[in-house]
């Protein structure tokens, strides 16, 4: 499970740098509507701290077919001489011939794309491949529009050379890439004439990929380090016990005089011997079962594969489970040693007092076959060190997989196109303002407030359009992209702008941003923070809707509606219906959404059967444990006439005991540490309601009782099959 | 006199192979209802064994052995558990009490057991009185002495009331007087028309018995 | 080193010292790492013979660096022994003291690129503390005399002016207009993203608006100094003749910041023909043209600005009057013709060249030719070096003036500013050649003034030997002055106003002349 996670973790964690780095992503881009070479380029050559500059021109919307595959929306890139921002995984650089095309790994994938592979370009006719490449700027195919690069003396040839070429995309290597904001900023004051300028910088590259696969990452990340302690508690669980069952053996060396430090050497020796190979075994199987959707996801993601990178953190994932044992065979015994030895061979168990009836109570034992399984209970108990341990597991185990169950559920309903990440209400309603406290009295309904909208132009001409959103009061419970910096808007003079916006005109908290609004009034506000919001590219400004509606009294109104939790939307959404509001849902459900979700959930279902391997093992350990422990008590059962089924309840109530409150603790410990800690970890992207549903938890439950059953069983035979007289003895 | 239990030819090996040597080499014995019989043995002679046998733990490696006119070799499983739950109860050396239950409820095993004949419960309470035990019946075993256990003990063994009775070096962990009294008991036991079968080293415990039988060489004399 | 050491004593004291090399080495090593290395400091007079200001990797920010030592340009005439010093002359041009809040200013024309590149500067707000810097270097050169080579100013206001002698007096100086505090395009609630704001934008310099507009005491300059008009003098932005509209804006309370929406730039304004003829970074040389801009701008929105009357425009000649008064020099009459000697070898023969009507160009006036033939041939055996301020090669009729000096076998050097360029080239004449020397300012990158220094070689020829001057700041706006300049785009770095390695600090040969 470690090796899992640590395989997925580190896949994601580091794969943008290693991209970036592996394709020379420039550090700025900045995109704008098109214009001349000549115009452009003395711009660009005035900037300071400039390693390397390079143009393209890039074509949106082009009609593209490989084989059998065909995209309206495909991007060409035309390329410039000079340095290029993408990574050469197949193939050779483009020449100054004709026809000839490198296609992004995405598509090359998808399309099933290689060398000399035949595309054809609505307006340039057949082109061939002869390179396949990989961009970390964007996501790749088809999570994003297919892209494919041309280069332009190719163009030239077809098209005749254009004397000043138009190009509407800017690279720029810097040598000193701390001198960024210095450079941003020149770039700005020298930008005048450059409308539909975007400025994206390599940390703003790597936003917007988080941002895509955003919640997976952290959440990942957050998963491999629970898994890291659920593997520790686990590992240590396990070695704890062995000594504990080795105890009267320590006791007998001991008494013979063996030393302390001795004893615990031995018993880590023989743990790593066992830990070593084992921990191998399983770092590899949790490598094989996790690197193909980690793999496959980091391709969405434009992201390259650790490769051999992978071999340090594994190592170091095997170094861990190998020493784990060690350490807890080693201290234990260590500790253990210092006792008498009398009282060791007695077999007293760690650290604990033998006997006494506090765990059961008064439960009659042994009256009934009630009473069997409460001596089943109270055997398992009387172990309390390692009925503990096998409790933390199993509990931590189910805990685990239940959030799990939680994510994949929630992911899927997410559905999203991420740019409504951020978005906290399920549904819009087309009513004014007024209908409020009509919506609000619908059952279902959390919160409901009338969100405004307007498309408006920054003042200085800068850029496209900007979204303007207003709500009256508290925006947060509606929508609310993670803050940059700064603070939430607070009066109705400040605003939080994208981060998108922010970069092309400069702004910080403290400064103004003036927008130009339809009706022909500018409005002008104060920054209060920086969000990160992919609508619109980062081009949206939050403000209250009293002083977006004092500038633009004709903005589009509609209603927010957020559901409480467990709210049936369809049922909400045929209430709202009923009022006359046309309901809908936000969010929309693209088909690019869906490959990475599916990636994603495989990486999950990954985990979580590991995990579920975890839990059986964990538990047929428990099991089997006590019943060679207790050999003798079960011989006796059999001697005095207790039958196969006498003896499957005995240790089905043992098994109860231990799975029960592990149940409970795994339900408990994922409603209210594990889902919530994984819910703010994410709470940046979108509000995430990670509770398992009552439908998981039964599922789980009933999985658990199933292999309960089964270790019951299974563990029932073993001990049937040992003749009573060799147990008794 | 009604004969209870006959043993023909009961043999049993250990071991493997080359180095398996025969511990009961043919053994015949026949028990008859109400009888105490010991059978006296150094350690190791396998008087144990036979008792295992008898008592339907092991299976024997030739010979018969039959019980009630039930033969026990053609038994599956089940039927011996059976028959181990209804007809026979066994005293162990070491009393083979639960740790975790207390006297009273070590006496309650059996008749909790599914096939045990009703009315257990009230059976374990009139027995644990007749041992004189009841003042301790709420104990664990580790807060009774070794008489107090034994009689647990047995108290467990005849729960079910079985006709047949096995202890295995009954009075081997007790003290001289508890030892008297246990043969009392063992004694007592026959009175009401059961069958008790003690497997001793000591040659004056096994001279309370109403037979003594010799196991020398893996037979019976 | 005594010998006689216990050789056990030297072993553990070498021991002793070998941990302390090791500590010693290792913590320097640390510090180095760290970046702490011991850093340099600029030279305490700004000469850049021993230290300049350098972006050795090339990433926007300057550091201290190595001094430019003196190389020889021989192009004129062979190298000969240095001798005598004769004179030192400190050139210092185009300081530009500015009012940034002045409402006559036309800031938001910069964004449409050249030549409209010095409507606005980052660094605009900080001409005054620059120009203190400037002459506390003069004073640790100590030079025989400054030529302050025009565009004193910058938008021929009167408090502009009286700042900037108040500067070369000496002695306390507010550099404040229009009331106390900073009320421009460079604040930080100005969403206009084209502007730098101090407070907000990289490299952030909170509160240093603030802290420019304070009184601070100036060092006096304590060498004479001998002022040349240039077109910022009595010129609107150095184009324009101050008029009713201009003198009411300047005095008004509406400042233009944002770009006027639906201004028509005419197209003659961007001809880059008549920005090459001008050469100017501020060449517009069609004032008509301008003035319809100013029509234009007058009915877009405005920003309130408090007024000042101390911005009054001042006309040609009390400019001239209040020059001449500070200085104790320039001349007399309508235009700043006249002379003066450095010392009894040198002779400076100042000339301007100022359109009185509007236009930044130079212009020779129909008088100035017989007047400069005079000067020269009364001049005697004495070394001539000319000062203007536009350039004389580009000047409208500078080629009559030019043709006087060729002929003349004693001038060294015509110098001039106006540039805003470092460029020295060899006029090679029949009379044995002089040569031409244009000087940065102190508003632009790289912010520099010349020395130069007159001497005698061995066979009588003469050695000119210039170095630049950085101001030497006392406080960091200074500092921030500079790297503000550095990193403009519109500014001297992109267009290389600094020079090259033959521009800056040479020693320049000029023969004896023939025929003596």
């Amino acid at each position: 499970m470690l090796a899992t996670a640590a395989v997925v973790g580190y896949g994601l964690h580091t794969g943008f740098q290693r991209s970036a780095r592996g394709a020379d992503l420039p550090n700025v881009i900045a995109r704008f509507d098109r214009q001349p070479l000549s115009r452009v380029a003395p711009r660009i050559e005035a900037l300071p701290d400039l390693a390397a500059f390079a143009f393209r021109l890039e074509v949106t919307n082009v009609d593209l077919i490989g084989g059998a595959h065909r995209s309206r929306e495909g991007v060409v890139e035309v390329l410039s001489p000079g340095r290029r921002g993408f990574d050469l995984l197949a193939g050779r650089e483009l020449s100054v011939r004709p026809g000839e095309a490198i296609v992004e790994q995405g598509v090359a994938r998808s399309w099933g794309l290689r060398l000399g592979s035949r595309l054809l370009l609505d307006g340039l006719g057949a082109l061939r491949v002869v390179g396949i490449a990989e961009s970390p700027d964007n996501v790749a195919f088809p999570l994003a529009a297919p892209r494919i690069y041309l280069s332009r003396p190719a163009l030239d040839a077809r098209f005749g050379v254009e004397r000043d070429p138009q190009v509407n995309v800017a690279e720029l290597w810097l040598k000193d890439p701390r001198q960024l904001d210095q450079v941003l900023g020149q770039a700005r004051a020298s930008s005048y004439g450059l409308r539909g300028l975007r400025v994206i910088t390599r940390d703003g590259v790597r936003v917007l990929l988080d941002q895509a696969a955003g919640i997976v990452i952290a959440l990942l990340v957050a998963l491999s380090a629970i898994a890291l302690l659920t593997a520790a508690v686990m590992l240590g669980a396990s070695a704890r016990a062995e000594v504990e069952r080795r105890l009267a053996g320590i006791g007998v060396r001991r008494a013979i005089g063996a030393g302390r430090a001795h004893i615990a050497l031995t018993h880590a020796v023989e743990a790593a011997i066992v830990s070593i190979p084992a921990g191998g075994l399983g770092v590899g199987v949790g490598y094989l079962v996790a690197r193909g959707p980690s793999d496959r996801l980091l391709e969405a993601i434009n992201e390259l594969p650790p490769g051999v990178g992978l071999l340090a953190p594994l190592a170091g994932c095997w170094a861990l489970t190998a020493l784990i044992p060690v350490l807890a065979s080693g201290w234990p015994a260590l500790r253990a040693s210092r006792r008498p030895p009398i009282a060791l061979m007695r077999g007293a168990e760690l650290g604990g007092r033998r006997g006494g009836r506090s765990l059961l109570g008064r439960v009659r034992l042994g009256g009934n076959l009630v009473g069997l399984a409460a001596l089943g209970a109270r055997l398992v108990s009387a172990r309390r060190v390692r009925l503990l341990a096998t409790l933390a597991v199993l509990g931590v185990s189910v805990g685990f997989i239940l959030l799990m169950l939680a994510l994949a559920s929630e992911l899927n309903t997410l559905q999203s196109d991420p740019g409504s990440l951020g978005k906290r209400y399920q549904l819009t309603a087309s009513l004014p303002a007024a209908a409020v406290p009509q919506v609000r009295r619908l059952s279902g309904i959390a919160a409901v407030a009338p969100r405004y909208e307007v498309q408006a132009l920054d003042s200085f001409s800068l850029g496209e359009t900007i979204d303007l959103i207003g709500y009256p009061g508290d925006h947060t419970i509606f929508e609310a992209p993670p803050l940059v910096s700064g603070h939430r808007l607070g009066s109705d003079s400040g605003a939080e702008v994208g981060r998108g916006l922010a970069q092309v005109l400069g702004l910080r908290p403290g400064s103004t941003v003036a927008v130009e609004l339809p009706s022909g009034h500018e409005a002008r506000f104060r920054v209060a923070g920086i969000v990160d919001s992919l609508q619109h590219d980062g081009r949206v400004v939050y403000v209250s809707s009293r002083a977006l509606l004092a500038s633009e009294p004709s903005a589009q109104e509609q209603l927010a509606v957020r559901l409480s939790a467990g709210a049936s939307p369809v049922a909400v959404t045929r209430r709202l219906a009923a009022l006359g509001a046309k309901p809908k849902a936000t969010g929309g459900a693209t088909d690019r959404g869906r490959s990475l979700i599916a990636a994603l959930t495989a990486i999950l279902r990954a985990v979580a059967i590991v995990d579920g391997l975890v839990c059986i093992y964990a538990l047929i350990q428990a099991l089997f444990l006590t019943a060679r422990e207790r050999r003798s008590t079960i011989a006796v059962l059999r001697a005095c006439g207790a039958d196969a089924g006498a003896v499957r309840v005995l240790l089905g109530g043992a098994a109860v005991a231990a799975v029960a409150p592990a149940a409970l603790i795994g339900v408990l410990l994922e409603r209210f540490v594990l889902g919530p800690a994984m819910a703010r970890l994410a709470i940046g992207y979108a509000s995430l309601e990670l509770s398992a549903g009552s439908g998981e938890i039964a599922a789980v439950l009933a999985g658990l009782a199933v292999l309960a059953a089964a270790a019951v069983l299974w563990v029932a035979r073993q001990a049937g099959r040992e003749p009573i007289v060799v147990a008794l003895s | 006199m009604v004969s209870l239990l006959q043993a023909c030819g009961v043999v049993k090996r250990v071991g493997r192979g080359r180095a398996s040597s025969e511990v009961l080499a043919g053994v015949d014995l026949d028990v008859q209802e109400g009888e105490l019989v010991a059978v006296l043995g150094r350690s190791g002679s396998g008087k144990s064994t036979l008792l295992h046998l008898l008592g339907g733990l092991d299976r024997p490696d030739a010979g018969s052995i039959t019980l009630a006119g039930q033969s026990l070799l053609g038994c599956s499983q089940r039927e011996l558990t059976r028959i181990r739950l209804r007809r026979i109860g066994f005293v162990f050396q070491s009393f083979q009490l639960i740790e975790e239950m207390s006297g009273e409820e070590n006496v309650l095993l059996p008749a909790g057991l599914p096939g045990a004949p009703p009315g257990g419960a009230l059976r374990a309470r009139n027995l644990i009185e007749e041992l004189g035990v009841g003042a301790v019946a709420s104990h664990l075993p580790h807060e009774l002495s070794g008489g107090e256990q034994q009689r647990f003990a047995i108290a467990r063994a005849l729960v079910n009331e079985p006709a047949l009775v096995l202890a295995d070096e009954p009075t081997g962990n007790l003290d001289s007087v508890a030892a008297r009294d246990l043969l009392a008991i063992l004694r007592g036991l026959t009175a009401a028309g059961r069958s008790v079968i003690m497997v001793t080293h000591e040659r004056d415990v096994a001279g309370a018995a109403d037979r003594v039988l010799e196991m020398v060489d893996g037979r019976l004399r | 080193m005594s010998s006689e050491r216990d050789p056990g004593a030297e072993a553990s004291l070498t021991r002793r010292e070998a941990l302390v090399k090791i500590t010693s080495g290792g913590t320097a090593l640390l510090l180095a790492s760290c970046g702490m290395s011991p850093r340099r400091a600029p030279a305490a007079n700004g000469s850049t013979l021993l230290s300049s200001y350098v972006d050795p990797g090339g990433v926007g920010v300057l550091e201290i660096g190595d001094g430019i030592p003196l190389l020889d340009r021989q192009e004129l005439a062979p190298r000969a022994l240095p001798g005598v010093v004769l004179c030192t002359i400190a050139h210092l041009t185009d300081v530009h003291v500015l009012d940034e809040q002045s409402p006559a200013r036309v800031p938001f024309l910069r964004r449409l690129g050249a030549p409209f590149n010095s409507t606005f500067r980052p660094q605009e707000a900080f001409t005054a503390h620059v120009l203190a810097g400037a002459v506390r270097a003069i004073g640790r050169l100590a030079p025989n005399a400054v030529i302050q080579g025009g565009d004193l100013i910058d938008n021929a206001q009167g408090n502009e002016l009286e700042l900037a002698l108040e500067l070369l007096r000496g002695g306390p100086v507010d550099p404040a207009s229009g009331g106390r505090g900073y009320v421009g395009v460079q604040v930080a609630s100005n969403p206009d993203p084209l502007y730098y704001r101090p407070d907000l934008d990289a490299p952030r310099h909170p509160g240093i608006l603030a802290a420019s507009t304070r009184r601070f005491t100036s060092t006096p300059l304590s060498v004479p100094w001998h002022p040349v008009l240039g077109d910022h003098d009595i010129l609107v932005q150095g184009v324009l003749a101050p008029s009713k509209i201009t003198r009411e804006i300047a005095l008004g309370t509406r400042a233009i910041w944002d770009l006027p929406a639906h201004l028509r730039i005419p197209g003659e304004l961007t001809d880059a023909a008549i920005t090459a003829a001008s050469s100017s970074p501020d060449g517009l040389a069609a004032p008509a043209v301008v003035g319809q801009l100013i029509q234009a701008a007058s009915k877009a929105p405005a920003v309130t600005v408090p007024a000042d009357p101390a911005r009054r425009e001042l006309d040609v000649a009390e400019v001239l009057a209040r020059l001449r008064a500070t200085s104790g020099s320039g001349g007399a009459g309508e235009r700043m013709d006249y002379s003066f000697d450095v010392g009894s070898n040198v002779r400076v023969i100042v000339l301007d060249l100022v359109r009185r009507e509007g236009g930044s160009g130079g212009l020779v006036h129909g008088e100035q030719r017989r007047w400069l033939a005079h000067e020269l041939a009364r001049a005697g055996r004495r070394w001539r070096l000319l000062a203007s301020h536009q350039p004389l090669t580009s000047s409208e009729g500078g080629e009559a003036l030019l043709a006087l000096l060729d002929r003349d076998p004693r001038v060294l050097a015509a110098i001039w500013g106006h540039t805003h360029r470092n460029r020295i080239i060899p006029r090679p004449t029949r009379a044995g050649g002089y040569w031409l020397i244009a000087t940065c300012s102190l508003i632009d990158y790289p912010q520099e003034l010349r020395a130069l220094r007159v001497r005698e070689t061995a066979g009588g020829g003469a050695a000119l030997e210039t170095w630049m001057i950085d101001h030497v700041p006392d406080g960091e706006i200074g500092d921030v002055s500079r790297e503000l300049s550095y990193l403009d785009s519109q500014g001297g770095r992109p267009q290389a106003f600094q020079g090259g390695r033959l521009d800056r600090n040479v020693r320049l040969f000029k023969a004896a002349p023939s025929g003596d």
